[in-house]
């Protein structure tokens, strides 16, 4: 008896093996513990992943304008890229184009078009006109229909889209192109505006991070160590603002700082500027970042606020009662007591800055648009949304690479909202 | 007691449903005086079935398109620009709709197949009186000539019509200017012209905005869109002079976009909305041009016609004395070169 049940496996009371039993609890324990983070996760999921992936296909996929020229770029793939393509080329791109149905050439044209110019009206003209061909050879007749069809720009044009997936909307997103051989070259000056608003939003970026701490830290350091009775009133200053609408804010700030508004006027009535030499604070860069720094001043203030609070006050009193100046005190002890929230508004304010879209767009009159605004204007326009997703995946990569640079400098673990 | 507070809870619940059943159709447009001139026109006066939401956009096709690619569409009607009515059309984001009723009555012709007729509108400059004691500007050369009437100008943030008119300033016959700007050296020339006047522009991109900067003198003048400026002097008594030469007029159009759950009702307020009676009155709220020819011969036998009692043919921007010399903007151009177009503007704007 003895040796039987030893030998055998260690069974509950219903007679089913205690392994068997107690992994089927704990199952139900991981089911559950599943289903509780379920909500978070499908969130996460809906809200994060999948936009982010379309995102990142979207910036790559080229896909639909070869489901509607396949055999035309078989064939123009053999194509030698000197004077005209053959007979054959035409034909196809003839068949295909009256064979394409409903919106299917429409939506073909329009991505046609961010490749060159012209394509969508040549290929509506030719939609309709093409009707009264009836045979060939195609060639001399599709030219004669539009004379585009006998310029060789179109058709190297065609060279970039070939392929169901491409990297020409990244290229495009710093001023960059394929030639019709799939070659990178840079596009003609007159259309370079990617890097230079790129290198204008990290500045502006940049400056209204530095700018905010500047304001932002006194602030900060006065809310954590008045009296309550004065710090609440002061909290409420900073939160009034915050919680004003930002366009309420950026137009007080057009009234203030135009060229005829009031911040010139009393200069001028003070004497201090002549009145032919007014300031240009608005719709300029200058704008731009005196109306940002102020509208994201408290998303540096709250979170220097909440590390400063836990920063003892007898520190500060050690550190005098051993002899240190002020100033020498407060390089030593406070401020790098205070880095996790500098680190932490800094970061915040960066990364909202970089993505600012309604306060350029107000404000930024000629020289103050940032890169989000280029966004808005394809995502609305155009409807390039390869681009959009290319300006965006690299605005992405960008944060993914400051970040990582904060983490192998400050390291993460500093951050601190409160 | 429990049963009829289920009954009731469950009807509640059916009539929620049949409530979604007959929604209300979305209209969406511009906002402002002009989406108030539309609900006088022709949603108040709009009987069949069930009422209409009115919704206020930006412009542009972003969230269109993001409806249709989700097969999720709240909005029916919508009023678009002829560029995008183009692009969305040409994208599968609209209905083609029937055109009978109107094809015969353009002042133009219709754009694409998608669209029923609404109104003219123009960009346009104006400048305040009282800033020009001596002799005033007239013509769109003055407006770039900063060497006889010194002073800011108030220019928009984007291409459309700046070209036109700087090349029309130029000389270049207000008829010719498409041809131009597509042949080699037109946009050239037409930037070149910007040149004289870029160290003396104040940008706007709001439609407010020009009004309030001429008032306040932050410019000596500007371009607008006419039916602000109108409805300044109209209903505020505001005291601007227009320079309808070298306007740029601007067509604005009904699309119906492709998905709607309403799609016969949606079909049937279009054609109301874009009926003769209907744009004509709306002239009555707003001085925008109606787009079919017989409107204006309404709104010429009812003059005064405005609701102030005033006459609005003389702020309507396409009379014939006016076409003369005004472009009237080639959509299919800045289809298909407005990208092209706008990113070299960006690069002028910023150097």
């Amino acid at each position: 008896m003895s040796s039987e049940t030893i030998s055998g496996p260690i069974l509950t009371s219903d007679g089913i093996p205690l392994k068997v039993s107690l992994k089927k609890a704990e199952r139900i324990n991981k089911i559950r513990a599943f289903l509780l983070v379920l909500p978070l996760l499908a969130f996460i999921l809906i809200s994060f992943i999948i936009p982010i992936g379309d995102m990142l296909t979207r910036s790559v996929d080229d896909r639909y304008i070869n489901t509607v020229f396949p055999k035309t770029f078989e064939i123009y793939k053999k194509w030698d890229k000197q004077g005209l393509p053959s007979e054959e080329v035409y034909k196809t791109m003839f068949i295909e184009i009256g064979e394409a149905k409903g919106f299917k050439i429409g939506k073909a044209s329009t991505r046609m078009n961010y490749s060159k110019s012209g394509w969508k009206s040549l290929i509506k003209k030719s939609q309709r006109k093409f009707k009264k061909i009836k045979e060939g050879p195609y060639k001399e007749q599709m030219i004669a229909v539009d004379k585009r069809w006998g310029d060789p720009i179109y058709w190297k044009a065609l060279g970039e889209m070939v392929d169901p997936t491409t990297f020409g909307y990244y290229l495009n997103a710093v001023d960059l192109k394929y030639d019709s051989n799939k070659k990178v070259i840079a596009q003609p000056e007159n259309r370079r505006i990617y890097m230079h608003t790129w290198i204008k939003t990290f500045k502006v970026s940049l400056l209204v991070t530095i700018f905010t701490l500047m304001l932002g830290y006194p602030i900060a350091y006065l809310l954590a160590t008045l009296p309550l009775k004065y710090s609440n009133l002061l909290m409420i200053c900073v939160l009034l603002p915050f919680w004003t609408s930002l366009l309420v804010r950026t137009v007080a700030w057009m009234i203030i700082l135009q060229q005829k508004g009031v911040f010139n006027n009393l200069m001028v009535m003070a004497g201090l500027i002549a009145d032919e030499n007014r300031w240009k604070l608005m719709y300029n860069e200058t704008g731009t970042i005196i109306v940002m720094t102020q509208i994201l001043l408290p998303f540096m203030v709250l979170p220097l606020y909440s590390v400063m609070k836990t920063i003892s006050p007898s520190y500060m009193k050690a550190a005098l009662n051993l002899g240190a100046s002020p100033l020498h005190a407060f390089w030593k002890v406070y401020m790098p007591n205070s880095i996790p929230g500098i680190s932490a508004g800094g970061l915040l304010v960066f990364i909202i800055a970089i993505g600012y879209f309604i306060t350029p767009e107000l404000v930024g009159g000629k020289d103050g648009q940032m890169i989000g605004n280029w966004i808005a204007y394809h995502l609305k326009t155009t409807l390039n949304w390869g681009l959009c997703a290319a300006l965006g995946s690299v605005l992405l990569a960008v944060m993914i690479v400051f970040y990582w640079l904060y983490n192998k400098i400050i390291g993460v673990e500093n951050i601190k909202l409160g | 007691m429990r049963k009829t507070i289920k009954a009731a809870f469950l009807g509640l619940i059916s009539m929620a449903f049949i409530g979604s059943a007959y929604a209300d159709l979305t209209f969406v447009s511009w906002g402002g005086a002009y989406t108030a001139s539309q609900q006088k026109a022709y949603i108040d006066t709009w009987s069949k079935g069930s009422g209409i939401t009115v919704e206020n956009y930006n412009g542009g096709l972003g969230e269109v398109k993001a409806q249709v690619e989700a097969n999720n569409v709240t909005w029916d009607v919508v009023d678009v620009l002829p560029d995008q009515a183009i692009t969305g059309c040409d994208d599968g984001l609209f209905l083609k709709v029937d055109q009978s009723h109107f094809i015969n009555d353009m002042v133009v012709k219709p754009v694409s197949e998608c669209i029923s007729p609404q109104i003219f509108w123009s960009y346009v400059a104006f400048y305040d009186p009282a800033a020009f004691p001596g002799k005033k500007p007239k013509t769109i050369k003055d407006f770039f000539d900063v060497k006889k009437f010194p002073g800011k100008r108030g220019i928009h943030t984007w291409a459309n019509a700046l070209i036109e008119m700087a090349l029309v300033a130029d000389g270049v016959k207000p008829s010719k200017v498409y041809e131009v700007m597509s042949s080699d050296g037109g946009i050239d020339r037409a930037f070149a012209k910007l040149d004289t006047i870029k160290d003396h522009v104040v940008f706007w991109s709001a439609g407010s905005k020009p009004l309030e900067l001429v008032s306040s003198g932050e410019v000596v003048m500007s371009l607008a869109y006419n039916g602000r400026i109108g409805a300044a002097i109209l209903q505020d008594g505001k005291k601007f002079n227009y320079i309808w030469d070298g306007q740029v007029l601007e067509q604005e159009y009904l699309v119906i976009v492709k998905g709607t759950k309403n799609e016969d009702e949606a079909r049937e307020f279009v054609k109301h909305a874009s009926s003769a009676e209907s744009l004509a009155l709306q002239a009555k709220y707003i001085p925008y041009g109606p787009m079919r020819s017989s409107s204006i011969d309404i709104i010429k036998k009812g003059e005064p016609y405005f609701n102030t009692g005033v006459d609005v043919l003389p702020h309507m921007p396409n009379t014939p004395k006016r076409l003369r010399r005004s472009v009237i903007a080639d959509p299919f151009w800045w289809a298909d070169n407005g990208a092209e177009v706008s990113e070299r503007f960006g690069v002028w704007k910023g150097n």
